[in-house]
């Protein structure tokens, strides 16, 4: 057992058995070694199974909007973008810091599961593409740091060079390849249902009266609900990359997200969301300073 | 649970056939009754006494409504305002053409009623699939026993189908119909009260009872009938779910492994007590 | 057996293409599904699509009529649908029994559901047996043979360099006669299946999910659930869908397509109420319809082990973990 894991049931017995929580989210193991699903945890018994390894991706904040009704402080495991969500949450409104326990994991970056297929644990497994873009593997709010935090990859990373080369192209060509890629979207939602920008009590998309989006599965409704979503997470992405990697049909989502987020900080300067709980989304607040070429 | 449908072939029993909407009749201030014939003036189909049929104002929506009557060459639904559909139905005038499928669904046990002595028991719109067999009964009133309807509504204007049950039905031979309204109102001079209780105060003794109404009337119904001794098998009402195909297929109207279009409305208290408590 | 050097596939494929739409596997980055064979198309003989092969006959939308407003007068007029004698090559065990679930569920039980039939009709299936599980495949432990589909027209085995073909029935005699010049007659025997890496025991589930209605294990199994549509959507058996339209000024056309019962809107009624609440409502309706009301009603599971909702559920659900819960459960 390495030693994180360790530290996460640790901490994790000691904050269940004086009462301190009286619920737990973290990580455990199924069936697959591949992959590190998450568990909920509320008995001092079940410690025993949590982990942390290179497959931890899920974003546990997002449960917390299922758990606001929950009596008693929670506990979470928070990696770097992970603890950006729970600011982004609590900037929303969504939950309220003081039922919270957050315990902050540095993390190292994430292994690609979908590499993992097929192989025998312990194989040479790809580095997760969304954690090479990541610049803040450190949890950035935080009740407790399991251990000591971890160097800020630096290097250029794919999406980077996707969005290099889509800026580089015509608008046409842009279109044909984003046709190309929505045409696919089944629509089953798990890019909106996973992120934590997605925090909408009912989303628009689900609404029957009136129905902005109508159930058919064609080009235009995907673009329209693809092209709502970046629209609405803009400002507000944390860019966890959840979205890219749930995605069963591949559609490069994280490349929209980086854009918009890039476009966002050339109009409004820096401004990654989630980073400072006092700074408000650029998008959500208006600035006497505020660009206005567009009027 | 075995399945009761009959085995309808059509040539597609998802597409429609053009209807009109020949007369409408307001009944009360939310719920209107729709005479629909096909654009020929036939009777669309012939349904049994509680089963439903699909009804749609295709450029609106589609939605499944209980046929509460017909005559030789129309149907008859009751629907109430609730959403989309049942709003654009409620300002239609007269001639407006539609489309329609069915008939879907059991029915009511009719042989199993036949020669019985027969306790119907109504509350607002709930009335509308009962009314479908107190018309079937009335209209072969030698086959059944007496017959006794009770039926409340929050108020007097509330009341559904005022013409049979002030009118038509009183006058039938071996027929009473006790009428309730929630709360008293000026001009109102018959019982006053809520139906679970009005059922009690006039206690029956056990018999075939076919109720419909509000699912928390329906719960008191239930525990009056219980407390009067009535039979689980003998106590008949009727289920509603959100349905789209109306044939078993769609999925989205189960409750354990019945399909509530397909299986249903219809069921008796016994077969009810086997299905999952909640959907 | 009747044999066919894999190098040579692509020119079967071309010639049975003059005749049939010949839908194959094939997989890349973006796309991993059953898609019309034209000549220069690379076949998957490895493993299975991440798309089930169900829109073949159930596509995700379907037209199914049109109709024009004039006034209060409404015509409404069915789509012709000319449908195409096809040939689906390679699809596996798992979605075999999928296709057989499907048939239950669209031509059985009073109703025929006129879309699926008629391209039901027209389809010949040839199987492709499986040899290397993949790492999230349980079909062995569902009782299914991954070397021998049931219901197969024609059942091709790998042998390594070359494919064997051998028919099943008098439809798939014809296939194999129309096409005789191209295979080779040799003497060959099938490779074995490999090991599976997850199983379930299924004996007795449906028995005692009759009685775990309202067992609290329902809480802690949909508690991790997001409420997306990708296991549904990914399921080759599930086939729940919604009837919607789209009306453009005067006319328009009505459409049915996949629906997830993991989705809110699922059961709302108009009016407001919702019978399936909250997301514990919906799993438990999910696994006991896949475990116990299909069992019930047609007599067998609404799960054939081909494991794509495990493979792709964003929080690692795990329908052979959520088997074993069932069966350590105390009732």
């Amino acid at each position: 057992m390495n030693q994180h894991t360790v530290k996460m049931r640790e901490l994790a017995r000691e904050l269940l058995s004086s009462g301190q929580v009286s619920l737990v989210l973290g990580w455990e193991k199924g069936n697959l070694w591949y992959k590190s699903p998450p568990v909920f945890i509320s008995r001092v018994e079940d410690v025993e199974k949590l982990i942390f390894d290179e497959f931890c991706h899920n974003n546990l904040a997002k449960y917390l909007m299922d758990l606001v009704h929950h009596s008693g402080k929670i506990a979470v495991f928070v990696k770097g973008c992970d603890s950006r969500a729970i600011n982004r949450l609590l900037q929303d409104n969504q939950i309220k810091r003081e039922k919270l326990y957050i315990i902050g994991v540095p993390c190292p970056g994430l292994k690609d599961p979908d590499d993992a297929v097929g192989k025998k644990q312990g194989a040479e497994v790809k580095n997760s593409a969304k954690c090479a873009t990541c610049s803040y593997p450190n949890p950035v709010v935080y009740d407790a740091l399991l251990w000591e935090t971890v160097p800020v990859n630096t290097t250029k990373a794919p999406v980077e060079e996707l969005i290099a080369k889509l800026d580089s192209m015509t608008p046409d060509e842009r279109y044909a390849y984003w046709t190309e890629q929505f045409s696919r979207c089944i629509r089953c939602f798990a890019c909106r249902n996973v992120c934590p920008a997605c925090n909408c009590r009912e989303c628009c998309f689900d609404q029957a009266e009136p129905d902005w989006l109508g159930k058919a599965n064609n080009l235009s409704e995907n673009q329209f609900m693809q092209m709502t979503r970046a629209m609405h997470v803009a400002g507000r992405c944390i860019e966890c990359g959840e979205c890219e990697r749930v995605c069963p049909m591949n559609i490069p989502l994280m490349a929209i997200n980086k854009k918009v987020a890039r476009d966002i900080a050339e109009l409004f300067g820096e401004c990654a969301a989630g980073l400072d709980l006092e700074k408000r989304p650029p998008l959500g607040h208006f600035d006497l300073n505020d660009p206005e070429k567009f009027m | 649970m075995s399945v009761s449908t009959a085995d309808i072939k059509r040539i597609n029993p998802l597409i429609p056939i053009r209807g009109k909407i020949t007369k409408i009749v307001q009944e009360t201030p939310d719920v209107k009754t729709f005479h629909v014939t096909t654009l020929d003036g036939q009777k669309p189909f012939i349904p049994l006494p509680g089963q439903l049929a699909m009804f749609s104002i295709p450029q609106v929506g589609e939605a499944m409504f209980s046929i509460t009557s017909q005559g030789p060459h129309h149907l008859e639904m009751s629907i109430k305002e609730v959403g989309q559909l049942t709003r654009f139905l409620h300002e239609v005038e007269e001639g407006q053409e539609c489309g329609i499928r069915g008939p879907y669904g059991n029915g009511f046990p009719i042989d199993y009623c036949k020669g019985k002595d027969l306790l119907f028991i109504g509350g607002g719109i709930g009335l509308a699939p009962v009314r479908s067999l107190i018309n079937y009964c009335v209209e072969n009133r030698k086959d059944f026993g007496k017959l006794t309807v009770v039926y409340g509504a929050r108020s007097y204007a509330d009341l559904v189908f005022k013409e049979d049950l002030f009118e038509n039905w009183p006058k039938m031979e071996n027929m009473e119909v006790f009428v309730t309204i929630d709360r008293p109102e000026e001009g109102w001079n018959g019982h006053v009260g809520f139906v679970p209780a009005y059922v009690e105060e006039l206690n029956f003794s056990p018999m075939v009872t076919i109720t419909c109404g509000p699912p928390i009337m329906i719960k008191f119904v239930l525990q009056s009938l219980a407390k009067m001794g009535f039979n689980d098998k003998d106590v008949i009402t009727t289920l509603e779910m959100r349905m789209k195909c109306g044939i078993g297929k769609c999925g989205r109207c189960n409750i354990g492994s019945c399909y509530v279009c397909l299986d249903g409305p219809v069921f008796t208290l016994e077969q009810l007590k086997l299905l999952p408590p909640e959907y | 057996m009747k044999t066919i050097v894999k190098s040579r596939l692509a020119e079967l494929l071309q010639t049975m293409a003059q005749d049939f739409r010949v839908l194959v596997p094939v997989k890349s980055e973006t796309v991993s599904q059953f898609v019309p064979w034209q000549e220069g198309l690379t076949v998957n003989l490895e493993g299975n699509t991440v798309l089930p092969p169900k829109d073949i006959f159930f596509p995700q939308t379907e037209k199914m009529y049109k109709f024009k407003v004039k006034g209060s007068s409404v015509d409404i007029e069915e789509f012709a649908e000319d449908v195409q004698k096809q040939v689906i090559f390679g699809i596996r065990s798992c979605d075999m029994q999928s296709i057989d679930c499907l048939d239950k569920v669209f031509l059985t039980k009073g109703y025929e559901d006129t879309f699926y039939k008629t391209k039901r009709d027209k389809t010949l299936l040839v199987a492709l047996a499986c040899t290397k599980p993949q790492d999230t495949c349980f079909c062995e432990s569902l009782g299914l043979n991954p070397l021998e589909a049931s219901g197969a027209d024609i059942q091709v085995y790998d042998l390594g360099d070359a494919l064997g073909f051998v028919a099943k029935t008098p439809e798939g005699e014809e296939l194999l006669a129309k096409y005789a010049s191209l295979f080779t007659e040799v003497n060959a025997v099938p490779q074995k299946v490999e090991g599976f890496n997850l199983k379930a025991e299924v004996a007795g589930i449906p028995e005692k999910l009759a009685k775990m209605f309202d067992h609290p294990i329902w809480d802690e199994v949909s508690q991790k659930c997001l409420g997306c549509g990708a296991c549904a959507y990914l399921c080759p058996t599930c086939h729940c869908f919604d009837i919607s339209g789209n009306v453009k000024a005067d006319q328009g056309y009505k459409f049915r397509c996949w629906d997830c019962c993991m989705f809110s809107e699922y059961t709302r009624m108009a009016g407001g109420h919702n019978p399936r609440p909250s997301k514990k409502e919906r799993v438990r309706n999910r696994f006991m319809h896949k475990l116990y009301y299909f069992q019930e009603r047609y007599g067998q599971l609404l799960c054939t082990g081909c494991g794509r909702c495990i493979a792709k559920c964003p929080v690692g659900m795990d329908i052979t973990a959520i088997i074993e819960k069932i069966k350590e459960a105390e009732v």
